[in-house]
C-alpha cells in the first residue's frame, strides 16, 4: 500500500506538476500517520517506513536518474525538503512522545506523598564498619594493618607475652585449646610477637581480627569476638605519647567532646598498664545502667611494652620503648550504636544489619 | 574483693566519703565497682588484678589508703598471755615438702568455748558478704580479710597421733572437704596429714572430719605460705576453689605469717576464752630475700614522658612502705617490702610512682614522628570485594569460625583430611573449626527467613581452618549466598573477577557435593587448572522454596591474581556491525565448545560474542536446540563494510558446521 505511492511518481506518464503533488500526498498521509502514533515503536516503525534503506524516500531518491536531465533538479528539490520536512515531523513526534502526555497527567490525580520504591541497598557488616574506621584513624597517624594466624603456638599467647604457665593471670585470658601447645588466641596481642620476630623498629602496627575464650554466651558474651591491638615500639616512646596517640583515636571515632581517663591496671605484657575510659555517651557522664552509674565507660586495655616481652623478641629494651593496646571491637561498636546485645552480631538479622 | 568502710577506718584514718574513697582508690587502680550500703555501713566491692594480692586484705586497702592521703597504717593488736605449757608436747608439725611449703606456722588453744561470735565481728562479717558460723571459723575468716593471710583451725582432738605432716597425698587417699565435697587425691597434690591420712587439702580446704564444731574444746590454728602453681593447680584439677586458694594462688606475704597467727590468737582467747600454749611450731625453708632495686630518675622520664620531681617520687615510694637505702640526685635506691611481690625491677617501680602520682597528671603528648602508611595488596582486595558485592544489594554477614561436627557442617571442599576438633570445648555445637563458610551462611539465611525476610544477597570472608602440620592452614574464603540462579550468580562473579582485574580465563567443571549443591547445578570454577571455588544452586534438599545459590572462592587466591593497574583504551572510533545468529546444535553441545570454536576460526575484526538463549520447542527436533547469540564485529581504523562482515560470519558459521554440526537456523 505505502510503496504504492511511489509508484505513482514513478510513472512516466504522469506530468512533473502530478509528480510534485505526489509528494505532497505523501506528506500528508505521513501527517495523518503521526497523529495516530502513539508510542515510541510507532514512531520507530514511522522512521524505517519513510527514511530507512528501503523506505520511501530512498526509493525516489533512487527516481532521480530516471528523469529528463531538466526536471532532475526540481523533482531533486522537492524530495530533499519533504525528506527534511519529515525528519522534523519525526524528531517532534519522538519528543512528545518521550514525555507523559499532559491530558493522562490530568485525567489520574499522582499521588507525591506515595513511598518511594525501595532500591536493593547492601551494606557492611557493623563490626566491619568499626573496624574499617578505626584502620582509617590509625592509617593517618602511620599505622600499618599486620595479621596473625587464630590457631597460635601457646608460646605466642602466653610465654612470650609475660605470661608463664601456672600464672594466676592465666586465669584471667581462658582458652580453647586444640592440643598440648596448640590453642585458639584468646588476644590479638599475639601479633605483637609475631610481628617484633620479624621487624625490627621502628614499629607502628595495628593488628584486628578473631579471637575466642571459652565463654558461655550470653548479651554481653561471646566465645568468639573481635579485636585490635596497637603497637608502637621506637627510640623515646613514652607513656605521654601513648596519651596522645589514644587521645587523638578516641576524638576522632567517639566525638571532639568526649572525655577520656587513664586508670592504673594491670596486664602481664605492659607495665605501666592502663585501663581507658570515656565519659559515657549514653547519659553523657550523669550515670545510667550503661555506665553502672559511674559516668564512665572502659573501652580499651593499654600500657608500655614490659620488658620481658622485648627480652622474648630480642629487642635492645633500653634503647627502644613502646606502647600497646587492646580494644574489643563489639565492645566499641555497642557503645557507639547503644545495642544491648552482643549475639545479634551474629543473628545476620537483615533488619539489624540494615540499620548502619 | 569486698571491704567494709567503716572496718577500713580502724587501719587509716581519712576523711574521705565512700563515693570519694572510691574515685580514689579507682584512680590508683583499685577499681571500685560498686557501693551498696549495708546496715550502718557501706560495702565497697574492688576488683583486684591478679598481681595485688596484698591488696586482698583490709590492711592492704589501707596501705594503698594512705600512700593516697599521706597518712600511716595502724595495726591491729596481736599481743597476748599464754600458758605454761609447751606446744611440742601437744603437737608434733613435720613438713615434707619445704619447697611446697616453705612456711608453717602452727599455735595450739585449748578449753575454748565454742559459740557465736561477737556482734561487732558478726556485722563485719555480713558487711562484706560472709555469713557468720561459729566464733573460731569467724575468726579466721576475719583475720583472713584483715590481713590477707588464710588461716585454718583444726579440731585437735581428732587429729590422730597428735601429729600434722605436709606431704604429697599418697595413692588411694581421699577427702571429704568442709564444702561436703569428696575427692580422690593424687601424688601430685599436697595435703595436710595428721598420722592417718590427710585432713586437708594444702591452702585450699580442710577436711570435714577434724572441722571445728560445738563440740570442739581444743584447736590447732594453722597458718602457712603454700606454693602458688601448686595451689592453683590442685585447686582446678579438684574443682575446688575458695577464698583461702584465691589468695594462695597469687602469693602470700611470708613476712605476715606468724603475725596474723597471733592476731587470730589473741581474738580467740578474747572471744572464746580458753588457755594459749605457750610458744609456736615454726617450719621455715630457705630464707626469705628481701629485693633491693635502683631506678634511675633519667629513665623514669624517659618512660612516662613527663619530668616527676625527685622528692615527690621519694615520698611516694615512701608512703608505699619502701625502705630508703640510698639516694643520689640521679638514682634512688629501695628496698621492696615483702608483700609487695610484685614489684621486682626498675620498670615496676616506675609504675608505683606513675600510679600514685596519678595517670591523668601525665600530659597527652603526640610527639611521635610523622609517617605513611601503606595499604597491603591484600586489604585493597578486601575493600574492593566489599565494595563492589555491598553495591549490588548484598549484605556482609559475621558468622562463628567454631561450628558442630554435623554432615552438613563437616563439609570440605579444600582438603582430604578431616577438620580441627576443640579439645576443650563448651558446648558440642561449638566444637570444631569449620572447613567451610556455606553451611553458616544458610543458617543466616534460614534465621532471616524465619524472621520474614524471604529474599536476601549475602556474603562473608572469613577463614577456613585445614589440617596442617603444627599449625593448620588458616585460608580466608569469600562465600556468597544469593537467591537467584545459577546463571545470575555466575555473572555476578565473573564481574568480581573483574573488577579485580582478574583476566585469566575460569573453567567451569561439574562438581558434585550434595549436601550443599543440587546434583548437575554446581561446579567448580578453575584458573590455570587450580581451584578457585565453587558455585552451584542450593540442595533442594535444604528445603527453600525459591532457589538460591551458594559460592565459595579462595580469597587468598583472588588476592594473588588481582591486578589494580588499569590502563585506558581508546574508545572505538568506527561503528560496531552487530549480527544475530542461531544454531541448530546437538543437546550435548556446550556454550564453552561453541565459543572455544568461534575464538578458534580466529576471524578477524570480532570484537566480542554475546549468548542471549537456548531454545527447545515445537520447530526444534528431539536431542536438539537452538542456540542463540550475537556477534559483534568491529574494526580499529574503518566502518566495515556490509561484505566483510558477510565473509567473517560465513567463515564462522561454516567453522560450526563443520567441527560441532551446527546448523544455521535465522539469520
Amino acid at each position: 500500500m505505502e510503496r504504492a505511492y511511489v509508484f505513482y511518481v514513478l510513472e512516466k506518464r504522469i506530468s512533473m506538476v502530478e509528480k510534485l503533488e505526489k509528494l505532497e500526498e505523501i506528506k500528508r498521509n505521513l501527517l495523518d500517520e503521526i497523529c495516530s502514533a502513539n508510542t515510541q515503536k510507532d514512531a520507530e516503525q514511522l522512521r524505517t517506513k519513510y527514511l530507512g534503506r528501503k523506505g520511501i524516500v530512498n526509493d525516489l531518491m533512487k527516481l532521480i536518474p530516471t528523469l529528463p536531465i531538466d526536471k532532475r533538479v526540481d523533482f531533486g528539490r522537492g524530495v530533499n525538503s519533504l525528506k527534511a520536512e519529515i525528519d522534523a515531523a519525526l524528531q517532534e513526534l519522538i519528543s512528545k512522545l518521550s514525555v507523559q502526555p499532559v491530558s493522562k497527567v490530568k485525567a489520574e490525580l499522582f499521588d507525591i506523598t506515595l513511598p518511594g520504591k525501595p532500591p536493593f541497598v547492601g551494606k557492611k557488616h557493623p563490626l566491619t564498619q568499626t573496624i574499617d574506621d578505626i584502620k582509617g584513624v590509625f592509617a593517618s597517624l602511620g599505622f600499618d594493618v599486620a595479621y596473625g594466624p587464630e590457631v597460635e603456638l601457646e608460646y605466642y599467647n602466653f610465654e612470650a607475652l609475660n605470661i608463664p604457665t601456672d600464672h594466676p593471670s592465666r586465669t584471667d585470658f581462658d582458652t580453647f585449646y586444640i592440643k598440648e601447645d596448640v590453642l585458639l588466641r584468646s588476644q590479638t596481642s599475639t601479633v605483637q610477637i609475631r610481628i617484633m620476630e620479624k621487624q625490627k623498629p621502628p614499629i607502628r602496627i595495628i593488628a584486628p581480627g578473631r579471637v575466642y575464650r571459652p565463654d558461655t554466651v550470653d548479651a554481653r558474651h561471646s566465645f568468639m569476638f573481635h579485636q585490635v591491638e596497637g603497637l608502637l615500639v621506637d627510640e623515646g616512646v613514652s607513656f605521654a605519647d601513648l596519651k596522645g596517640v589514644l587521645y587523638q583515636f578516641i576524638k576522632a571515632y567517639f566525638g571532639q567532646n568526649v572525655q577520656m581517663r587513664f586508670r592504673p591496671s594491670f596486664f602481664p605484657f605492659t607495665e605501666p598498664s592502663a585501663e581507658v575510659d570515656i565519659s559515657c555517651s549514653i547519659c553523657e557522664g550523669k550515670g545510667c545502667s550503661v555506665c553502672s552509674y559511674s559516668g564512665w565507660v572502659e573501652i580499651l586495655g593499654a600500657g608500655m611494652v614490659d620488658p620481658n616481652v622485648f627480652k622474648a623478641v630480642h629487642y635492645d629494651a633500653e634503647k627502644y620503648t613502646g606502647f600497646a593496646f587492646g580494644m574489643g571491637v563489639e565492645r566499641i561498636t555497642m557503645l557507639k550504636y547503644g545495642i544491648n546485645d552482643i549475639r545479634l552480631f551474629y543473628e545476620n538479622d537483615l533488619r539489624f544489619l540494615s540499620q548502619f | 574483693m569486698k571491704i567494709s568502710y567503716h572496718w577500713l577506718k580502724e587501719y587509716v584514718a581519712f576523711h574521705l566519703t565512700p563515693l570519694e574513697l572510691a574515685d580514689r582508690l579507682t584512680s590508683v587502680g583499685l577499681v571500685v565497682a560498686e557501693i551498696k550500703p549495708v546496715e550502718d555501713d557501706f560495702c565497697l566491692d574492688i576488683e583486684i588484678t591478679s598481681n595485688r594480692p596484698d591488696c586482698l586484705g583490709i590492711i592492704g586497702i589501707a596501705r594503698e589508703v594512705a600512700a593516697i592521703v599521706g597518712g600511716s597504717v595502724q595495726f591491729p593488736e596481736t599481743n597476748f598471755i599464754s600458758v605454761n605449757t609447751e606446744i611440742s608436747k601437744a603437737i608434733t608439725i613435720v613438713v615434707e615438702e619445704p619447697v611446697l611449703c616453705p612456711h608453717y606456722t602452727a599455735r595450739v588453744i585449748r578449753h575454748i568455748t565454742v559459740a557465736p561470735s561477737p556482734d561487732w565481728m558478726q556485722k563485719r562479717l555480713r558487711c562484706i558478704g560472709l555469713r557468720p558460723v561459729n566464733n573460731i571459723v569467724d575468726i579466721t575468716n576475719y583475720v583472713m580479710m584483715e590481713t590477707g593471710q588464710p588461716l585454718h583451725a583444726f579440731d585437735l582432738d581428732k587429729v590422730a597421733e597428735q601429729k600434722i605432716l605436709v606431704r604429697r597425698a599418697r595413692s588411694g587417699e581421699e577427702i571429704v572437704a568442709l564444702n561436703g565435697a569428696r575427692r580422690a587425691l593424687f601424688h601430685d597434690m599436697l595435703v595436710i596429714a595428721d598420722g592417718r591420712k590427710p585432713v586437708a587439702i594444702a591452702g585450699i580446704m580442710g577436711g570435714k572430719e577434724t572441722e571445728v564444731s560445738e563440740s570442739t574444746r581444743n584447736i590447732l590454728l594453722e597458718c602457712a605460705q603454700f606454693e602458688p602453681r601448686q595451689v592453683r593447680r590442685t585447686s582446678r584439677s579438684l574443682g575446688i576453689a575458695s577464698d583461702s586458694s584465691y589468695r594462695f594462688e597469687r602469693g602470700t606475704d611470708p613476712e605476715g605469717i606468724d603475725r596474723a597467727s597471733q592476731r587470730a590468737t589473741r581474738l580467740i582467747k578474747e572471744c572464746s576464752g580458753g588457755e594459749i600454749t605457750s610458744g609456736a611450731i615454726q617450719r621455715t625453708s630457705g630464707r626469705h630475700e628481701t629485693k633491693k632495686i635502683t631506678i634511675r630518675m633519667e629513665r623514669l622520664h624517659k618512660v612516662l614522658g613527663t619530668e616527676i620531681k625527685r622528692d615527690r617520687a621519694l615520698d611516694i615510694l615512701k608512703r608505699l612502705s619502701f625502705k630508703m637505702l640510698n639516694d643520689s640526685e640521679n638514682f634512688i635506691d629501695v628496698e621492696v617490702p615483702g608483700f609487695r611481690g610484685d614489684v621486682y625491677r626498675e620498670i615496676d617501680l616506675i609504675e608505683e610512682i606513675a600510679r600514685i602520682y596519678g595517670y591523668d597528671k601525665i600530659p597527652a603528648k603526640t610527639s611521635v614522628c610523622v609517617r605513611g602508611n601503606t595499604k597491603s595488596k591484600a586489604e585493597i582486595v578486601e575493600d574492593t570485594i566489599r565494595q563492589f558485592l555491598t553495591g549490588l544489594g548484598f549484605y556482609e554477614v559475621k558468622t562463628f569460625s567454631i561450628v558442630d561436627a554435623s554432615p552438613l557442617q563437616s563439609v570440605n571442599m579444600w582438603s582430604d583430611r578431616a577438620g580441627i576438633d576443640i579439645a576443650n570445648p563448651l558446648r558440642q555445637e561449638e566444637s570444631r573449626l569449620r572447613t567451610s563458610l556455606l553451611p553458616s551462611l544458610i543458617s543466616a539465611k534460614v534465621y532471616n527467613l524465619n524472621h520474614g525476610t524471604e529474599q536476601i544477597k549475602i556474603f562473608e570472608i572469613a577463614k577456613v581452618y585445614l589440617a596442617g602440620n603444627k599449625l593448620p592452614q588458616e585460608k580466608n574464603c569469600l562465600s556468597l549466598l544469593v537467591d537467584a540462579d545459577f546463571l545470575t550468580v555466575k555473572g555476578i562473579f565473573e564481574a568480581l573477577l573483574r573488577n579485580l582485574g582478574i583476566v585469566l580465563q575460569c573453567e567451569w567443571v561439574p562438581f558434585s557435593e550434595s549436601r550443599l549443591f543440587q546434583d548437575g547445578r554446581a561446579s567448580r570454577i578453575q584458573m590455570d587448572g587450580n581451584p578457585v571455588g565453587y558455585c552451584g544452586e542450593a540442595s533442594q534438599a535444604l528445603g527453600f522454596k525459591a532457589v538460591s545459590c551458594l559460592v565459595e572462592v579462595d580469597h587468598d587466591l583472588l588476592v594473588e591474581k588481582s591486578n589494580s593497574a588499569k590502563k585506558y583504551q581508546d574508545l572505538p572510533q568506527y561503528p560496531a556491525v552487530f549480527r544475530d545468529l542461531a544454531l541448530l546444535v546437538n543437546e550435548e553441545v556446550t556454550w564453552s565448545s561453541i565459543e572455544q570454536c568461534i575464538m578458534d576460526t580466529r576471524v578477524d575484526f570480532l570484537k566480542e560474542m554475546k549468548f542471549f538463549d537456548i531454545y527447545r520447542g515445537k520447530q526444534i527436533p528431539a536431542g536438539k536446540k537452538s542456540v542463540a547469540f550475537n556477534l559483534c564485529f568491529q574494526a580499529k581504523d574503518r566502518t566495515l563494510t556490509g561484505e566483510e562482515v558477510d565473509n567473517a560470519q560465513q567463515k564462522i558459521v561454516d567453522t560450526l558446521s563443520r567441527t560441532l554440526g551446527a546448523e544455521l537456523r535465522r539469520a
